[in-house]
């Protein structure tokens, strides 16, 4: 018998984080009288913060490089890195907007962060598996850990509704993940993508096994029909877990998507029309719930939906270009998406029995009471509804492009219009913004604290500069797509 | 005598310079300094855009080009040009800078620098419309102009600014979505998004239409063209005075910039195809206008709606497709900047007196304000068409190429012509003439330095427009019969004589 | 043999399956699971997968039925009425889906038949000593994650079941 070779480069990224989140984990115990305090929490957050920075460092440092794996398990190679940094990107916005906000309603610091930092493991573990058992396990772990951390505000009925929710739907969809799994495994006698590529029958049993997986992917991405947890569950977590699942989630999933199908054993005819009416569906639906919400996080959520449909519009157009947009979309939508809720923070008026939430009443007349926050939150709302020359912009132009590129004219079509309608909710946020009065409705939690500031102001440089300044990064992006689809 | 400038990058420094006063602002607070700084900006712009003047060469070519790959993945670049279609439309922006900035001294009483820093902004992404030679690059800026327009009219506007400033932003938007699916389209059969190299790709008919009719939807709504003008009234009307004179003086001049340098170049075929229709679009754009015009009671709303019916015009114009019309179209266009501009500016003024603009509150202003009487009158008479004055240069180019064209076309164009200068004397009389019985009038001020300050730049150049058509004439046509000759070279069918 | 079997015990799991979903006692809901499992676990064995079967008798018919029945008596065995049947329309839907999904994986399933008779691995495929030899070496790296997945159920324990604590200062109001 021998033992496997391990090479560990391949997942140092990931050991970093770990080791932060076992780190973050006992720091409970160290000192006489350990007793939570936000002092405490925040020098929780401050190691927490700076693993996510030496993994970043981690993963840039092996950007371009050549792909290694694990017994063909985990593999590292460029497409995997930039999904690193997304989620660590996200992560960390979303770290620093809990940095005060999570004081206010928690003791339990160390084991917030911890979970977070699991829930970061487990996306990043998911974008570079190439075998599904891994995959699952992956998914697993950032499942657990999300459905823990939108339960994380015990005191409130809505954050254990959603909770239990997401709970529930998860390992529903968890139930059909691997079934397909399995059915997958039956048609080729492997878990590996590498051999259920090369073996699959194309059969019904591959075409089965695929459609499950699908389902499994589409609860996590929040497509319809499989949305529905999406708003609640954005609404009842905390804030700053909303945030950054909504990025994280969907970048982690993306990704194992494009393994997914790229190994799919079903031509590209077959699943890319599947995926363009999931796409349009996604698309209409979540922008059309979004018109009617009341609640900024509930919007939001809605909104989330929809931008999961412009990237698979991206998905449909296939592995070079379409990879390459999602990749790109993922980082510009990170920025603006982040900032927006970073906002929506701000807005919320704390309740610890009722629920705590943010109207969209509560931005009303925000410009003249706070200028700077006002127009911060409009750049956010503008780029998420993909007006130039910000980042949501490019990267709807890179993707529509994709489309038309490989021939989905009418799904670009199809996109555009729903940019249209979305810019319609986006703008009532600018107009009570803006072009109201502030009456008894607004309300701004105060003072505007460093963490939240400075990643409210990342999240604007972002969103201001990715796309101006984005030339020799997607050449980047499309040479890590280049790479994968030739792989 | 002209100083040599192509070392300088001049189109880029127009573009730019508002952008690096809008940065300016957010560091000083004191309004006056603001205004100052503002209006700085502005001059210092109008500046160096006329050193576009000094070292202009009549050619038809680009000029003053400006190339530089911007994204290289999808072949975008920043690629800048001037040519005699859009030197006009460039130096019009440029100098209603900073007439609405001056004119915006008093009359903003809150947010003064988020006014300015948008005004700056705006004249930014105006520009860029005008000189961007990249489809990609020109959809950023003429998407981009939608945000600071918006917040103008939405923040500062009348009653029911909310309504029009979202009317506007969702109109507009919605028009231009399927240009950039278009622009893509483009891209996907020509492999490039540079204006000058498609232009030597000809284009298959089947995707001319299409491409024709998403450009055209987009520059029709911006222009308005009958049926989509029902945003035009709201915006004009609500919009505080600034806003609206750039939304009449240049805003709209991107729909026909756009017609003129993309749509009839670009699809020359389907531009062929399609004329007559446009053209009847914009003849009942005239008539209807017109007709409407004359019933107003606001004067805003008059002005705002007679826009409807000069824009049909300069439409005929374009449509006309030869020299004449072409030439016309663009002259008319700068023409009406001007004239509409100052209309606004002049109901802008009688507002910020009487907070009302109903006519029937007006009457015998002539005797308690000579000044500002007898200079609406020669606005007015500008807008109209009278021989010696800018507006009769430009239409009557234009009902002679459209009488070239289609003499039915022409025959109804002068019957808008008579349209105009019935609502709009009219309009006048009421105000002016009469007695001045309404005690509220018997009050007012004259028109303040300032104030006339404002309108001296417009009104010496309805004169020397009106006087020496030609200054302006021999740098737009070389554009103009180039434009001609490559559609006539590229199209299936030869149109020209 | 092994088919009729087979069947048989099928049959059972079925019936268990069914009898959770349908009875009104969570009592005798647990114990039709415990059939289930049970019936489930010799199943496993009929194919070879012996240490499969003794986890599944151990794991879930021991240790998480006696749990749920610990939970079912602790909390009293009537959890109350609870509506039944209100939303035909759902249910129909949800009956019709139930359906389609069945045929589908029947469809899929008999379309690659036969297959081949005797089960994929070799008669000791399932034991104990091939089970850690394959956790150890081929899916070791999936073995190891299902650590961190523990870790993370583990804290996700400990948040859920520590009492809650808002800060003191905001418990007064």
């Amino acid at each position: 018998m021998n033992l496997p070779h391990i090479d560990f480069s391949v997942i140092t990224p990931e050991l970093i984080v770990i080791a932060t989140a076992l780190v973050v984990m006992l720091a409970e115990f160290v000192g006489a009288h350990a007793t939570p305090s936000p002092t405490r929490s925040h020098r929780i957050a401050l190691i927490a913060l700076l693993g996510l920075v030496l993994a970043a460092l981690a993963a840039v440092a092996g950007l371009g490089r050549a792909a290694t794996d694990i017994q063909g398990m985990l593999v590292a190679d460029d497409l995997g890195r930039y999904l690193e940094l997304v989620v660590l990107l996200a992560a960390a916005l979303g770290l620093l907007l809990a940095w005060d906000y999570l004081p206010q309603f928690t003791k339990m610091h160390s084991e917030y962060y911890a979970l977070y930092l699991l829930a970061v493991v487990g996306m990043m573990f998911m974008g570079k598996s190439t075998e599904l058992i891994t995959l699952f396990v992956s998914l697993e772990i950032l499942s657990v850990a999300l459905y823990v951390l939108t339960g994380f505000h015990r005191g409130q009925l809505a954050a254990g509704e959603a909770a239990l929710k997401y709970f529930l739907l998860g390992a529903f969809s968890s139930a059909f993940f691997i079934y397909g799994a399995a059915l997958l495994y039956g048609d080729t006698g492997s878990t590996h993508l590498v051999d259920i590529a090369a073996r699959a029958s194309g059969g019904f049993l591959t075409l089965a096994g695929l459609a499950l997986l699908l389902v499994g992917f589409g609860f996590k991405l929040a497509v319809v029909p499989f949305h529905m947890w999406t708003p609640d569950v954005y609404q009842g977590a905390p804030t700053p877990v909303t945030a950054f699942m909504s990025v994280g989630t969907k970048a982690a999933a993306f990704v194992a998507l494009f393994r997914v199908l790229q190994a799919a054993g079903v031509s590209y005819a077959t699943w890319s029309l599947v995926l363009a009416l999931l796409a349009t569906l996604t698309m209409t639906w979540g922008n059309l719930a979004a018109l009617r919400q009341s609640s900024l996080k509930r919007m939001l959520a809605y909104s989330s939906i929809a931008h999961a449909g412009y990237m698979l519009i991206g998905v449909t157009a296939g592995m070079q270009l379409g990879l390459s947009a999602v990749l790109f979309y993922l980082f510009a939508y990170a920025f603006m998406n982040i900032g927006a809720f970073a906002v929506v923070s701000l807005l919320e008026r704390p309740g610890y029995h009722a629920t705590q939430d943010a109207t969209i009443d509560a931005a009303r007349g925000l410009f003249a009471r706070k200028p700077l926050l006002a127009v911060v939150m409009a750049i956010f709302l503008l780029s998420l509804a993909g007006v130039p020359p910000l980042a949501g912009f490019f990267g709807k132009l890179y993707l529509f492009n994709a489309a038309v590129q490989s021939g989905w004219i009418w799904l670009a079509i199809v996109g555009m219009i729903n940019s249209v309608v979305s810019a319609y909710y986006y703008l009532r946020v600018t107009v009570l913004m803006f072009m109201t009065e502030a009456d008894e409705t607004s309300f701004l939690r105060s003072p505007l604290s460093n963490a939240t500031g400075l990643a409210i102001a990342v999240a604007m440089v972002g969103t201001l500069l990715l796309g101006i300044f984005a030339g020799p990064w997607l050449q980047q992006l499309g040479q890590a797509a280049l790479a994968f689809a030739g792989s | 005598m002209s100083m040599d400038l192509t070392a300088i990058p001049l189109l880029s420094l127009i573009l730019w310079l508002p952008v690096v006063g809008a940065l300016l602002l957010f560091f000083v607070r004191k309004e006056s300094t603001i205004k100052l700084i503002a209006l700085a900006t502005m001059l210092l712009d109008f500046v160096v855009s006329l050193g576009l003047l000094l070292n202009w060469s009549n050619t038809g070519d680009m000029q003053f080009v400006e190339k530089l790959l911007w994204i290289p993945p999808l072949n975008i670049s920043y690629h800048l040009g001037v040519d005699g279609i859009s030197l006009f439309l460039v130096l019009l922006t440029t100098l209603l800078g900073p007439i609405v900035v001056l004119y915006s001294w008093h009359n903003i009483k809150n947010n003064l620098r988020a006014f300015m820093v948008l005004l700056l902004v705006q004249q930014t992404g105006i520009v860029g419309v005008f000189t961007s030679l990249d489809l990609i690059l020109f959809f950023i800026f003429w998407e981009f102009t939608l945000i600071p327009m918006y917040f103008l009219i939405g923040r500062w506007g009348g009653q029911r600014r909310v309504y029009a400033a979202v009317k506007f932003f969702l109109y507009t938007m919605a028009g231009s979505a399927l240009m950039l699916v278009v622009i893509l389209l483009l891209y996907w059969q020509t492999g490039s998004f540079d204006w000058i190299e498609l232009q030597q790709t000809p284009l298959d008919p089947t995707v001319q239409t299409w491409a024709f009719l998403a450009f055209a939807l987009a520059f029709a709504i911006k222009v308005p063209l009958f049926p989509f003008h029902t945003w035009l009234p709201d915006a004009h009307v609500e919009a505080p005075t600034a806003g609206s004179v750039i939304l009449a003086g240049v805003l709209l001049k991107m729909g026909i910039y756009g017609f003129l340098r993309f749509c009839l170049p670009l699809f020359p075929d389907a531009t062929l195809r399609f004329a007559p229709w446009i053209a009847g679009l914009a003849l009942a754009g005239i008539l209807y206008g017109a007709l409407v015009a004359l019933v107003q009671k606001d004067v805003k709303s008059l002005v705002a709606y007679s826009s409807i019916a000069h824009l049909g015009f300069v439409m005929l114009g374009v449509v006309s497709l030869n020299q004449q019309g072409l030439a016309g179209a663009v002259l008319q266009s700068v023409n009406h900047g001007l004239s509409t501009g100052a209309l606004f500016l002049m109901v802008g003024m009688i507002y910020d007196r009487r907070h009302t603009r109903l006519l029937t509150e007006f009457g015998g202003l002539w005797k308690q304000i000579p000044i500002y009487s007898a200079l609406l009158l020669v606005v007015v008479m500008a807008s109209v068409g009278l021989p010696g004055l800018n507006g009769f240069v430009g239409e009557f180019t234009i009902l002679v190429g459209a009488f070239k064209a289609n003499r039915l076309w022409a025959v109804l164009g002068t019957v808008g012509v008579i349209f105009a200068a019935w609502y709009l004397l009219a309009a006048v009389r009421g105000m002016l003439q009469g007695p001045l019985d309404n005690p509220a009038n018997q009050k007012l001020q004259d028109l303040s330095a300032r104030e006339i300050w404002v309108l001296v730049p417009l009104i010496l150049l309805f004169f020397l427009i009106g006087l020496f058509p030609n200054l302006f004439l021999d740098k737009i046509n070389p554009a103009v019969e180039t434009l001609l000759h490559g559609m006539n070279a590229a199209a299936q069918i030869s149109f020209l004589p | 043999m092994t088919l009729i079997l087979f069947a048989f015990l099928a049959l059972i799991a079925l019936a268990g399956g069914l009898g959770v979903v349908l009875s009104r006692n969570p009592v005798h809901s647990a114990l039709s699971l415990l059939l289930n499992f049970a019936s489930i676990a010799v199943i496993y064995f009929l194919l070879h997968a012996q240490f499969l079967g003794v986890v599944q008798v151990i794991v879930y018919a021991g240790a998480i039925v006696v749990l749920f029945l610990f939970v079912v008596m602790l909390i009293g065995g009537n959890i109350g009425p609870y509506r039944h049947g209100s939303r035909t329309v759902t249910s129909v839907i949800a009956v019709g889906l139930a359906a389609a999904f069945l045929a589908l994986v029947v469809w899929s399933v008999v379309q690659v038949l036969p297959m081949s008779a005797t089960p994929v691995g070799a008669p000791d495929a399932g034991s104990v000593q091939a089970v850690g030899m394959a956790l150890y070496t081929d899916y070791l790296v999936p073995f190891e994650l299902a650590s961190l997945l523990l870790l993370v159920g583990m804290l996700g324990g400990v948040v859920l079941a520590r009492r809650y604590q808002p800060f003191a200062e905001d418990e007064t109001q």
